[in-house]
């Protein structure tokens, strides 16, 4: 069962919320297990005292810091918690900025910050603070403690409830110039070549029409090794050279081509039969409801 | 120092190639605690222990399992998870460009660098032509043997490469069922007064205003023990905590003099 990872209050001006902090990720990784190939069993992993000689309970796990080599300082949950109370408990909001103001580069992980009860009095406050911030497309910015780790928090609506990313601390973010740039100003015509490019390819950002490919070949290599087919590594398109590209020319072939070309036809056995169906339907292929997955491959790629 | 790059590889969109380094945009600060036993204060293991025998398993006697069902694994070798990576080499192949801002926040993962290798020259033109048409080139990239979804745009003279989440790793906010959540709506007064209160806290964004205030109150904690001070200790305040909506808007304003 998932549970809420952060459980604590949310505070504007007087006004404070009771909530709780869940994921706002729904992992779809094919996990793996370690297992042991001479038995073809999973492996454990255990905490190990090499002092006593045997494995220790995880309710007997400290944490410590070592100050030199050798010197191990323990710090308790308690002493860690006793630092900020009010944060471990608190966000409290300090400041509200435009969302195109920050930087995508701060976004971590993302989180959705819900009623902490169903209490007439919190469900109100709760839905004030969505009605009033979902006007103008701002970000409500303010610092707390979770799980001993202080961190940067940006809150906002989304689809109804409130979500709140976690950001990096302007410290933790090397600064762009500490990796080799060019050092001459592009060509002009070059550029404008380019930024046509960008155009004539630019699309609305459908983020459903992009599927892991990862996880679908992950699934197939799987399925044919069950079947038990042999399954080899594709050799890499090998790196085509590039000592002297005639940048210009390729800016301008690439253009024609654009202009000329529509978009890539999509690998259509990557999609669900529903998505294939919908595409059937926007092209208003006759017969579409009595058709397999396959057969609907066939005809959207006539 | 000049970090280290991490990939070294091709950006590429029709004709145009870029040659590029990757370097990580990020460095984590978190504090390295050990694991420790509670009972000795001695510094903790980790063992890889077979379920069947019990015993320590080697590194080199362990394979990467699928569970295909309860308890019966099948093996995978790391030529045939390479072969999910997919053919692209060293190569991010850009396949179309969407605005910035329409990329929604939860969307991105992990930021990376770009930095120039061997020519500068169209690296800087592509750098130039998304900073002047405000695009991100959207596409595939393959590393580690496993395939991402990026964006790659403009940053500061730099071209940064996101990696993205896909749409169906993100949870719907409906998914949280609040709107079937009874409940009086607030006022159209009090949403009117929390609007004002948001106006006046509203100011542009400066990052440097944050810091993590709280792994350095760590690392003084841990000094002071490593003195053998005590440790110090804060007093909660107590939450001043109004049940009424519309008394606590009207304090907060009244408060910001607004």
């Amino acid at each position: 069962m998932p549970r809420p990872l952060w459980k604590g209050t949310v505070s504007f001006g007087l006004v404070s919320v009771p909530v709780e902090l869940w994921s706002a990720i729904r992992d779809q990784t094919i996990r793996f297990r370690e297992v042991h190939v001479t038995d073809g069993s999973p492996v454990r992993h255990v905490k190990y005292c090499a002092a006593e000689g045997k494995p220790v309970d995880p309710s007997e796990v400290g944490r410590a810091y070592e100050v030199e080599k050798g010197k191990l300082i323990r710090i308790t949950d308690e002493e860690l918690e006793d630092l900020e109370p009010e944060k471990t408990q608190t966000i409290e909001i300090e400041s509200f900025v435009p969302r195109e103001e920050v930087d995508p580069i701060r976004f971590d992980h993302p989180y959705y910050m819900v009623p902490g009860n169903d209490s007439v009095g919190t469900l109100r406050a709760y839905k004030l603070l969505v009605e009033a911030m979902t006007e103008g497309d701002l970000l409500a910015l303010g610092t707390f403690v979770m799980r001993s780790r202080e961190y940067l928090a940006a809150i906002r609506v989304r689809d109804g409830a409130l979500a709140l990313s976690t950001m990096h601390f302007p410290a933790e973010i090397r600064p762009p110039d500490a990796v080799p740039g060019p050092e001459e100003q592009a060509d002009a015509e070059a550029v404008k070549d380019a930024v046509a490019i960008v155009e004539e390819l630019s699309t609305d950002w459908e983020p459903d029409s992009y599927q892991d490919q990862y996880r679908a070949r992950l699934k197939k290599v799987i399925d044919s090794k069950r079947k038990g087919k042999k399954v080899k590594a594709p050799t890499a398109k090998e790196e085509k050279p590039t000592a002297a590209p005639d940048l210009m020319a390729a800016l301008k072939e690439t253009l024609a081509n654009s202009k000329r070309r529509r978009r890539k036809p999509r690998d259509l056995t990557l999609l669900s039969k529903d998505q294939l169906y919908e595409l059937a339907s926007e092209r208003g292929l006759k017969g579409r409801s009595s058709m397999t997955k396959q057969q609907l491959i066939k005809a959207l790629k006539k | 120092m000049a970090p280290r790059s991490i990939w070294n590889g091709t950006l590429s969109f029709g004709l145009v190639r870029v040659p590029i380094k990757l370097f990580s945009a990020i460095e984590p600060k978190g504090i390295g605690f050990r694991e420790v036993h509670v009972k000795d204060d001695s510094p903790l293991q980790h063992r890889r222990i077979c379920k069947a025998d019990g015993n320590e398993v080697e590194r080199d006697e362990i394979a990467k399992g699928y569970e295909v069902s309860d308890g019966e694994f099948l093996l995978l070798d790391p030529e045939e998870i390479k072969a999910a990576g997919g053919d692209r080499g060293k190569t991010i192949e850009i396949e179309e460009f969407v605005d910035v801002t329409d990329i929604d926040p939860f969307m991105f993962n992990k930021t990376y660098y770009m930095g120039v290798r061997d020519h500068a020259e169209p690296y800087a033109v592509v750098a130039e032509a998304l900073l002047q048409s405000g695009k991100a080139g959207i596409g595939r990239f393959t590393f580690h043997n496993r395939e991402y979804l990026v964006a790659v745009r403009a940053h500061e003279g730099r071209l940064a490469l996101h990696t993205l989440r896909f749409a169906d790793e993100i949870v719907a906010g409906e998914d949280f069922e609040l709107v079937a959540k009874k409940g009086k709506a607030p006022t159209n007064k009090e949403v009117g007064m929390a609007r004002k209160l948001i106006s006046g806290l509203t100011e542009e964004f400066d990052p440097g205003e944050f810091q993590d205030e709280y792994r350095a109150a760590v690392m003084d904690l841990i000094e002071r023990k490593a003195e053998g001070k005590k440790a110090p200790k804060k007093r909660r305040k107590k939450a001043k905590k109004t049940d009424d909506l519309s008394d606590a808007l009207e304090k907060s304003l009244a408060a910001q003099g607004t």
